[in-house]
């Protein structure tokens, strides 16, 4: 069931967008069209709703149409083919020309048939009879034409429950820079090289990902299982978007300890020592290093900006508690750090190497580790140095091909775009 | 037992990773004695290019160690499906670990999910759902080859990992994956050659709220006639793709720098004493870190087909 507080992922045929359901006021904007998203409350999830035109503006771009959702049957998802029964279609595109003319209908036109037709396939009927030339299309031209038109006039989306697979699809494609380049097939193979599971004790290093390396890692843990997680970050918060969209239980989230890198070392190496006496400050954050602006996600709908507000009021009216919730925090990992972790992920902004000499004595030995880099360089410096330290074995620098392919009868080939940079892990096994 | 969890010490009865170097790796079993085939029992000693290995002596041992051998040494370490997958005995041809990742990825397997796969074959990939299913959640596994279906539930039970597995022999293509499992199954993976004959018993076998599908084939035919079947029967999301790893080699290079600026000067005065202290002066050399992609490397592997079972498609 969809509850308010959730983060969805809207899908618009294959258009996929990560969305906070926040208050029955929310909506979400698909390009030029804004949906409210208040009928979605306690419907199923994967359930399809059919956009309906509640008003039109103009605004600097063309028009800016606001839509009510109404749930919808299956049924209701017929295909765009049988509806419009096109029969006849050309051999080959001799007799098309692009001169601007094959559309009968003026973009006003258009414009008013999308407010007086709620069904994209009366629209893309008007489209068809309109046009000169669609008959003269070949078969797969008319597919084509008909796909591109009923991308854009398609007035159904479905909601879909927010998973790591879902999620790192949409980050990639939305901004890849936000989750430092990590592409599908590299987050796949951190958890298998890493080994994270439903046993053991993990350290994760990520100089911000929105939360996808952890959320990614805490999935693989399970529920009910007495894996745990020490997340290490350098900055005021943790990203967490990623964890909060996939709402873990919250015995599985607990066992995620976010904490900022420099107070968890000093915690480690000083212990009570390391007390501040004086902190007015609500975060334990020394500031040696540029903390990530948290304006940088705040161009985003989703990531709760009003988070940094939230703790800045609460620490005034219950600064003790919340000061000691870090300080356990920082206890709860320090312990952790203790006894020693099973395995080291690290996606760091910084250069790897200070980073991890400070936390490869953190793991046991014939343990993996995890290095991602966006660039090779990186990595081959920080792989000399392992490599002469003789502390880590196994050692390799890896990157990925990833190619998608379209398989129709008669027209499977590669897709014609593809991603070029997978980034760059190094891997390797702790020695004694 | 050494895959169940993460361990720090070797115990009697563990598979060790005895690791000589990057192409050189061993599993061995750490028992004192076997017998041979003669029928007597020995003292275990493992053989390698460094000298042997009394393999009693690394028991007690703490994964990690360096471990003497008669000519050399060697590291053991603690098998986990990524080191298992590179030195398990092959009884087929196996998935290496960039497939199986993005494998685990799209099919969503964690904690508490029930997965079907099909063949078992050896074991590589089996290994790898079991660590991302337990110890909640479950992998059936059907091999139509009988002998190969046994040896498998024997590696898991001594694997540790009995518990979360069962092991079937049994034709799927034709007898599909048992009535017990229909509506039962979070995901289905295929290796076959016929998967599209599978995928009618892979509809039956996921669950009504919906499920993912992997069919792994060489070729593309396979993926064709499998797609064809998957869009037939009501998946969606359906989609084929390759993943290729590509090694880089990093080597330290120390390069000679020529000069050729004093050749644009006239030779200076031909003084046989003079020209001999200049060819002793050391060339200039600089030092690079290099990497490289090796000579030979995995060009094709096989497609990847994955699709989604939307929920409350009926069965009947």
């Amino acid at each position: 069931m969809i509850q308010l507080g959730d983060y969805i992922v809207i899908q618009r045929q294959k258009y996929t967008k990560l969305q906070k359901f926040g208050s029955l006021d929310a909506t979400a904007t698909l390009g030029k069209e804004h949906i409210e998203l208040k009928s979605l409350l306690d419907q199923p999830y994967d359930s399809t709703f059919k956009m309906c035109v509640k008003e039109t503006k103009s605004g600097k771009r063309g028009a800016q149409r606001q839509h009510s959702l109404e749930l919808c049957s299956e049924n209701e998802l017929r295909s765009i083919r049988d509806v419009l029964g096109i029969s006849s279609s050309g051999a080959d595109n001799r007799d098309i020309r692009d001169n601007g003319e094959a559309q009968a209908l003026k973009s006003e036109d258009i414009e008013q048939l999308r407010e007086a037709c709620n069904e994209s396939s009366k629209i893309i009927e008007k489209l068809v009879e309109n046009s000169k030339t669609f008959h003269t299309r070949t078969e797969y031209s008319q597919d084509k034409y008909l796909l591109k038109k009923e991308k854009k006039y398609f007035e159904f989306v479905q909601i879909r429950q927010p998973t790591i697979r879902l999620m790192v699809d949409i980050f990639h494609r939305q901004d890849a820079e936000k989750i430092m380049g990590i592409r599908v097939d590299t987050l796949s193979q951190i958890i298998s090289y890493s080994g994270v599971s439903g046993f053991g004790s993990y350290l994760l290093y990520e100089s911000g990902t929105n939360g996808l390396l952890p959320a990614a890692m805490l999935n693989s843990m399970g529920a009910n299982t007495e894996a745990t997680l020490v997340h290490m970050h350098p900055g005021n918060v943790p990203q967490k978007q990623a964890l909060l969209a996939l709402k873990l239980p919250l015995e599985q989230q607990q066992r995620c300890i976010s904490v900022n890198l420099y107070s968890v070392l000093r915690e480690y190496y000083q212990g009570d020592k390391a007390e501040p006496v004086t902190e007015t400050a609500e975060q334990p954050v020394e500031q040696e290093e540029p903390v990530e602006p948290l304006s940088e996600e705040g161009s985003d709908p989703i990531e709760p900006s009003s988070k940094k507000v939230k703790l800045d009021e609460s620490t005034n009216s219950h600064k003790k508690s919340a000061q000691l919730r870090w300080q356990l925090e920082n206890k709860r990992a320090s312990e952790l750090m203790q006894q020693k972790f099973d395995s080291l992920v690290m996606a760091a902004k910084e250069h790897p190497s200070n980073i991890l000499q400070a936390l490869l004595p953190l793991v046991k030995p014939s343990r993996p580790i995890v290095i991602f880099s966006t660039c090779k360089e990186l990595l081959q410096e920080t792989y000399m140095e392992l490599k002469t330290s003789g502390k880590v074995t196994n050692l390799h620098v890896t990157s990925n091909w990833l190619r998608t392919y379209q398989i129709l009868p008669n027209r499977t080939h590669p897709e014609v775009n593809m991603t070029g940079n997978s980034g760059y892990l190094l891997t390797g096994y702790t020695l004694k | 037992m050494s895959f169940l969890k993460p361990k720090t010490h070797i115990e009697q009865g563990d598979v060790v990773i005895l690791y000589l170097s990057v192409n050189s790796m061993h599993a061995i079993e750490a028992v004192p004695t076997i017998v041979n085939k003669k029928g007597e029992t020995i003292a275990h000693i493992f053989q390698t290019p460094y000298g042997s290995l009394k393999v009693q002596n690394i028991i007690g041992v703490e994964y990690g160690s360096r471990v003497e051998l008669s000519k050399g040494w060697a590291h053991v370490l603690q098998p986990n499906p990524e080191l298992w997958t590179q030195t398990l005995p092959h009884r087929t041809q196996i998935i290496y670990t960039p497939d199986i990742s993005m494998i685990l990825h799209q099919l969503e397997v964690r904690p508490g999910a029930v997965v079907v796969e099909s063949g078992t074959g050896s074991g590589s990939l089996s290994h790898y759902f079991l660590r991302a299913l337990k110890p909640t959640g479950h992998l059936h596994t059907f091999d139509f080859h009988e002998a190969r279906a046994d040896q498998a539930r024997e590696e898991f039970k001594q694997h540790g990992l009995g518990d979360f597995v069962t092991v079937y022999h049994r034709d799927v293509c034709n007898l599909g994956f048992t009535s017990a499992l229909d509506g039962a199954a979070d995901a289905v993976f295929l290796d076959l050659p016929a998967p599209d004959l599978a995928v009618p018993h892979a509809f039956k076998a996921l669950k009504l709220s919906g499920g993912r599908f992997c069919s792994f084939s060489p070729c593309i035919e396979q993926s064709q006639r499998c797609i064809e079947m998957l869009t037939k029967l009501g998946f969606n999301e359906i989609c084929s793709m390759e993943v290729l790893q590509q090694e880089s080699v990093i080597k330290t290079r120390t390069l000679p720098i020529i000069d050729l600026e004093f050749l644009k000067e006239p030779k200076p005065a031909d003084n046989g004493t003079n020209d001999e202290n200049k060819t002793k002066e050391p060339k200039e050399l600089k030092k690079y870190l290099t990497s490289s992609n090796p000579q030979v490397l995995p060009g094709h592997t096989g497609f990847l087909t994955f699709a989604t079972l939307p929920p409350n498609i009926p069965k009947a």
